[in-house]
């Protein structure tokens, strides 16, 4: 083990992957809550309700649920 | 006002659907075959008198003293792997393509882009799964966990996901849904991230139809075994199913998702954590520190994406709970999310060092999977296919009742599951640390400790059977549902196609927009990928430095002939499924085992055998610790020097000849791989080598008053098991460890 630990920490650098990967992590995290926040309520309703809306589409072959 | 007409198409999700009820009760019974192999050798000679007294001795003789039915092919080494695939890419595999088949269509408002690939991916599966179903019991294996079977499959594998990525994409880029609903975005993760695994991981060079070596050697073989080992639960095993939930349920509750902005923080937070958690599966062993820590931290940090998701399910049912009471399906949806739930906390808890000293080789982890296993991945799967099955055929489900008993017979199953396997593996695990006042080992022999633990596989026996019962009462009441009904096998429906959709609102359809709408799905893919590939390269980079970096211990040579022909036969009997070949620097292991393991003794394990699970006993220092005879009487019969032993017999070994003339192929391709056989080596003198071991060992077995030729497979194995970790021993005295 020790041996290991040696030779890897012999790397040039080595320990820099550990703080890479964390600052890579905050960042994707941040942005996606930045934007997971900005997005607007009625698109959002209307994201959440797709699943909903299909077999009213499939039922209805006249009325196209689309238009309104 | 333009609209198009299409169909929907039911016939490929009815296919998916059937393959799943068929291929999870084969899956479940090969699980419940090789649980009961674990309890029945113990006290095979007291069943045989008892049944003898009914006149049924026949029966149990039949049976055979390790449950196998004396046959080499049902033996736990080989039917272990085969359940894990059965129950993981066949069960699991079709309920994922049902489940996608069937929602893809309807969230994009398309049918799927073709019929053609859509059967193509449908009997190339079907035929993978046949062809590992073959192989597995025939012994042919790389013994990589998850990954097992052989490069031609390897390549079938990667031929059919490529058909249904290219079916899944053409899908999503014809849709007349502007926008990709969140199940979707799982449903592209899985899809890629899969396909990366499963390239990466399977990286080999073949040595004959059905032998292959792995590229990789110990320390990354290993790493990259389990980056792929843990990603396979990740996107195999959850994302898929997170899709699928994120349809089913808003779909039975009949209410939106409770937030769609915790499912896009969900998905993010989960495809991105995921990647890197994969060492947590590596910790204490020869790995760097540095990458286990890694492993750890980000498992840790795994909890809180996937509680968000748990929640956001849970949440969903505000306000209809009151359905949970009448719908089966509901119920069935609900231990499925609270199993997930479960489990990935409990996964980051055992990912944890401290835990993961204790809990790592021992059943602990066997009661983990499969929380997932039977609670998220199986319940969720019926809850989809009893939700299905009424929509395809056009009628009601033909029994409730029955599903209710399906759902509180399979809760009782899985409770009788994993509770006696967890109190086996903390038992175990104490058991193995536990030292005497004078500071000796309190069980030195590990049998105590398995004997210990034996009634727990009986109990988990019965939780299994349990589960199959209720699998059973599904597979009857879907059968009745659809013999009720009337087949649906296109549903017609009409949509307005996308640019004129956009026109419907009031958006300008401007042909830069549409190419924008276009590009959106691809940039969500390039972004996805880019996530996974980010935590893939920063771990596996580092892993090409160490290449260059291991330290070679001097003494450390490639196997012999004979060796590499015995390894490759503790490969095709499944040993690594019960034996690891890895002592954590613990007193406890090293008191027991040897010298803890190091990193420079792998680099010519192509693969790496280090294992996950100790039903027996470590192996990698058994080398010279017993007299060959030992080892022959052994493998014959594991009771003959083990009284009580659990361990399967392999008196096929005694008989087989040992095929020397896989010998050259084998020798070559492990050449290519990077083991420094002289050229030519294996055209003539590597022959003779063998030989001589051979001849040797067949002296030596005399001297144990065992008389045996020189061709048979068990020479091949002693020669292996007696070389197991011996190279360091050779080092000069000053480079030996400090006295114990």
């Amino acid at each position: 083990m020790h041996m290991i630990k040696d030779q890897v920490s012999g790397i040039s650098g080595v320990e820099l992957y550990g703080i890479i990967s964390i600052c890579l992590f905050v960042a994707v995290f941040t942005g996606a809550l930045v934007w997971a926040l900005r997005l607007k309520k009625p698109f959002l309703n209307s994201m959440s309700t797709l699943p909903l809306s299909d077999e009213e589409t499939a039922t209805a072959k006249k009325g196209i649920s689309h238009e309104e | 006002m333009n609209v198009e007409t299409f169909r929907y198409d039911n016939r490929i999700v009815r296919a998916f659907a059937i393959a799943t009820v068929v291929w999870g009760l084969v899956g479940f019974s090969a699980g419940l075959l090789i649980a009961c192999q674990l309890f029945w050798p113990s006290n095979y000679d007291s069943i045989l008198a008892f049944a003898q007294n009914f006149h049924l001795g026949w029966l149990v003789e039949r049976l055979g003293p390790s449950l196998n039915l004396n046959l080499s092919y049902t033996t736990f080494g080989r039917l272990r792997p085969l359940h894990t695939n059965a129950v993981i890419f066949a069960f699991v595999g079709n309920g994922m393509f049902t489940g996608i088949y069937y929602s893809l269509q309807r969230l994009c408002k398309a049918r799927m882009f073709s019929d053609f690939l859509s059967w193509a991916n449908f009997w190339g599966w079907q035929a993978i799964i046949v062809s590992a179903a073959i192989t597995l019991p025939l012994g042919l294996t790389t013994s990589k966990e998850y990954a097992e079977l052989e490069w031609p499959i390897d390549i079938a594998i990667t031929v059919v996901w490529v058909i249904f990525c290219v079916n899944l994409f053409g899908t999503i880029i014809k849709r007349r849904e502007k926008h990709i609903y969140v199940a979707i975005w799982f449903y592209i993760a899985t899809a890629i991230t899969v396909a990366l695994l499963h390239i990466v991981n399977s990286l080999e060079i073949p040595a004959g139809p059905f032998k292959s070596y792995s590229i990789y050697a110990g320390v990354q073989d290993a790493l990259v075994q389990w980056w792929y080992g843990h990603n396979a639960v990740a996107f195999f095993l959850t994302t898929p199913y997170l899709g699928m939930m994120y349809y089913y349920l808003p779909k039975a509750a009949d209410r939106p998702v409770f937030s769609y902005r915790l499912s896009i923080i969900h998905f993010w937070g989960l495809i991105f954590i995921y990647i890197w958690a994969g060492p947590h599966h590596l910790l204490y062993t020869a790995l760097p520190d540095w990458a286990q820590s890694l492993g750890m931290v980000f498992s840790v940090m795994l909890v809180a994406p996937s509680w968000g998701g748990m929640l956001n399910g849970l949440l969903t049912l505000r306000g209809a709970w009151d359905k949970v009471r009448t719908e089966p399906m509901l119920k069935f949806m609900i231990v499925a999310v609270t199993a997930y739930g479960m489990a990935t906390l409990e996964g980051p808890t055992l990912a944890i060092k401290s835990v993961n000293s204790l809990s790592h080789y021992t059943d602990w982890t066997i009661a983990h999977v499969h929380t997932g296993a039977l609670g998220w991945n199986g319940f969720l799967t019926f809850s989809v296919l009893y939700w299905l099955f009424p929509r395809l055929y056009n009628t009601k489900l033909w029994s409730p009742k029955l599903a209710n008993w399906h759902f509180w017979i399979a809760l009782l199953g899985m409770m009788f599951y994993v509770v006696p396997m967890y109190a086996s593996g903390i038992t175990q695990g104490l058991m193995w640390k536990q030292f005497t006042k004078e500071g000796f080992l309190q069980y030195p022999n590990f049998l105590e400790t398995v004997l210990q633990i034996v009634p727990m596989y009986r109990l988990r026996a019965l939780g299994g059977s349990l589960y199959i019962i209720g699998a059973w009462l599904m597979a009857f009441n879907l059968w009745r549902t659809a013999r009720n009904g009337q087949f649906v096998p296109e549903v017609e429906v009409q949509a307005a196609p996308l640019a004129r959709h956009e026109a419907a609102h009031g958006e300008e359809a401007h042909p830069y927009n549409h190419r924008w709408l276009e590009a959106k799905p691809i940039l969500l893919t390039v972004l996805a990928f880019v996530a996974v590939l980010i935590g893939g390269l920063v771990e596996i980079v580092p892993l090409f430095l160490i290449k260059q970096n291991v330290p070679t211990i001097t003494s450390v040579k490639p196997y012999t002939p004979l060796e590499v022909l015995g390894r490759d036969i503790y490969i095709r009997e499944g040993c690594v499924g019960c034996h690891s070949q890895m002592i954590r620097p613990f007193r406890s292991e090293t008191e027991r085992y040897g010298e803890y393991s190091k990193a420079g003794e792998f680099v010519y394990d192509h693969p790496f055998l280090w294992g996950s699970k100790r039903t027996g006993p470590d192996l990698h220092r058994i080398g010279g610790k017993y007299p060959d005879a030992w080892h022959y009487n052994h493998l014959d019969d594991p009771r003959s020097t083990s009284p009580g032993s659990i361990m399967p017999r392999f008196p096929w070994l005694l008989t087989q000849t040992l095929d020397t003339n896989a010998l050259a192929p084998r020798l070559a391709a492990l050449r290519k791989v990077g083991v420094p056989y002289p050229p030519g080596y294996e055209n003539g003198p590597a022959q003779k080598d063998l030989e001589t071991q051979a001849a040797k060992i067949v002296a030596d077995l005399k001297v144990g008053s065992v008389t045996t030729e020189p061709d048979r497979e068990i020479i091949a194995v002693i020669a292996y098991l007696q070389r197991l970790g011996t190279d360091i021993k050779a080092q000069p005295k000053t480079a030996a460890p400090a006295a114990k």
